[in-house]
């Protein structure tokens, strides 16, 4: 047995591989090859029975689902605003949190803390705080900006749902931000000051150009995640008021579980949303890795 | 110079102070208000309730499983990163040491779907699990998360194996090792790093997932800790006081965890994105 193995690496590879490959290919390259092929058929939830249809499926998406284009640009606008706050707001407190002597494991640990939680369950947490706590606030204290339709108007729904992802997802870059801060050469922030640079062009020359790796990483990961934002919306608004804050994920799973149960167009659509997210995560990838420099 | 340098780390420290009340509040109000009967969460929300009314808990606790869920969670995450764990060891290990076509081709395999969207999947895979009688039973949901989780693991290990010197289990197979036992006896234990990473991040996705669960376990037994909440505030839309206290009770596990572990969490987190 042992001398077979050794002889023929293929063989050793593969019993390896074996089980990893079996499970994947089950319920992950099968699924998928057959998602690409239903994608193409009228598949229904309900009937075993199905018609192979082309691409009007395709064309129906973008033709006449005025539905599906409204979540499309609705999740677009989103993903723009919360790459940019998530990071922005992740980096701030990474370096607000190194800044400190003392506390700064405490504020980490606090900041990260939501990380542990399922976004499901706190973004229930956060529907209290809307439904409840906020117009009391308004009401009883002086606090009277707190007086807003927080889920009831599509233009603070919006907001909302902005506060909600910011508060889950803004601890997991400050981790990896304060990961890359750490690996800056002391050196030459210090080579920066003695030149006469102000803390903030040391900030945006020195340290900036020099952790481009993470900031390449952070940006793809929340690009990547903020696509298929499904539980906040889900848990928070239903997709309401009316529709006005669907997504593409939501969308596509009205489409499969709550509507007609057309499982076919429905698996056409999640095809147009991972296309965006393939097409959209290379250009950054790409763009954003000639701007790294080395160490 | 000085005095802007003051005034400089005094907003810091307001700023810091603003993001703590931010990231605190909902989970402290969360819990305050659990316990408080609807009486005195109308009159103040924020007031520290003057006595504990751990009713609600006891309520709760009545109507609900609790323990049947908390079981379940923890056997799906156990089961599900268990095997990803063996699974990707095995193959990111010897994939990462098997030059040529073949072993790239495998690895290019794993790697080309890692961008695909759940919701690509999502139907296709329904049926499938539908045809393996996989839909409602938590022992053998775990095999999809295996299959859903191995692609990262093994791209991770693969990098990580790189930085193992060869001689040690060149030599070990000269002492006439099997390949599998110089696999579990030399290079497994070598890999404990990245495997804390991989199980951190894991678990995390498993015992927190909503959406897998909420399509495969269908019927009230199988349910985990969140589709338990999840039905929980379909039934009781309103009464904050008890969807409170079932929010509080099935994030307790997570925080004890937190707690206890923080360290190697917040480490594991960034790890895995650096290597990622």
């Amino acid at each position: 047995m042992h001398r077979t193995l050794r002889s023929k690496p293929w063989l050793s590879l593969l019993a390896f591989t074996a089980p990893a490959l079996l499970l994947y290919t089950v319920f992950l390259l099968i699924p998928t090859i057959g998602g690409i092929y239903y994608s193409f058929t009228d598949w229904n939830g309900l009937f075993r029975h199905y018609n192979f249809v082309g691409f009007s499926n395709y064309v129906e998406a973008f033709a006449s689902d005025s539905r599906f284009i409204y979540s499309l640009f609705y999740t677009l606008k989103y993903v723009v605003v919360i790459v940019v706050l998530q990071n922005a707001v992740g980096l701030s407190l990474a370096v607000l949190v190194e800044s400190r002597m003392r506390a700064k494991s405490l504020f980490r640990t606090l900041f990260f803390m939501p990380n542990m939680f399922s976004v499901y369950i706190s973004t229930l947490m956060w529907s209290f705080i809307f439904s409840t706590v906020l117009p009391q606030l308004a009401e009883k204290t002086i606090l009277h900006f707190l007086d807003q339709p927080w889920l009831g108007s599509s233009s603070m729904a919006f907001v909302s749902i902005l506060l909600v992802s910011v508060w889950q997802g803004a601890g997991y870059l400050m981790v990896i931000y304060i990961a890359a801060l750490q690996g800056v050469p002391r050196d030459l922030q210090e080579a920066a000051i003695i030149d006469g640079a102000t803390p903030m062009r040391k900030f945006v020359h020195v340290v900036l150009p020099m952790i481009m790796p993470a900031i390449t990483v952070c940006v793809f990961l929340t690009l990547n995640g903020s696509f298929k934002i499904f539980e906040v919306v889900y848990a928070l608004t239903g997709g309401g008021p009316g529709y006005s804050t669907e997504v593409i994920a939501f969308n596509i799973y009205q489409e499969g579980f709550a509507r007609d149960l057309r499982y076919g167009y429905a698996t056409a659509k999640s095809m147009i949303l991972f296309l965006i997210i393939l097409v959209i995560t290379v250009v950054q990838v790409s763009v954003l890795k000639k701007r790294e420099v080395e160490a | 110079m000085r005095s802007s340098r003051l005034a400089v780390s005094l907003l810091a420290a307001l700023l810091l102070l603003a993001a703590a009340i931010f990231f605190l509040f909902p989970v402290l109000l969360a819990l305050m208000n659990s316990l408080k009967t609807e009486g005195e969460m109308f009159k103040s929300v924020v007031q520290w309730p003057k006595t504990l009314h751990w009713e609600n808990y006891r309520y709760v606790l009545t109507e609900v499983h609790i323990l049947n869920n908390l079981y379940n969670t923890f056997v799906i995450t156990l089961l599900s990163v268990g095997g990803i764990i063996v699974c990707s060891s095995l193959a990111g290990y010897k994939l990462s040491r098997t030059p040529g076509k073949f072993s790239a081709f495998i690895f290019f395999l794993f790697l080309s779907s890692m961008l695909i969207p759940f919701y690509s999947i999502m139907f296709t895979l329904i049926q499938m699990a539908s045809r393996l009688h996989i839909q409602g039973s938590v022992y053998r949901l775990p095999l999809i998360y295996i299959g859903l989780g191995v692609n990262f693991a093994i791209f991770l290990y693969h990098g990580f194996v790189k930085s193992i010197p060869r001689e040690l289990e060149e030599s070990a197979q000269m002492d006439g090792c099997g390949q599998l036992q110089t696999f579990i006896r030399i290079i497994f234990p070598l890999l404990v790093p990245i495997t804390v990473t991989i199980a951190i991040l894991d678990i995390l996705w498993v015992w927190n997932d909503f959406m897998l669960p909420l399509i495969m376990l269908t019927n009230y037994k199988s349910y985990t800790l969140v589709l338990l909440a999840s039905t929980f505030f379909s039934q009781y839309s309103n009464e904050w006081s008890y969807i409170l206290s079932i929010l509080v009770l099935t994030s307790l596990p997570v925080i004890l965890i937190y707690l206890l572990f923080q360290k190697y969490i917040v480490q594991g987190i960034a790890d895995g994105a650096i290597k990622g």
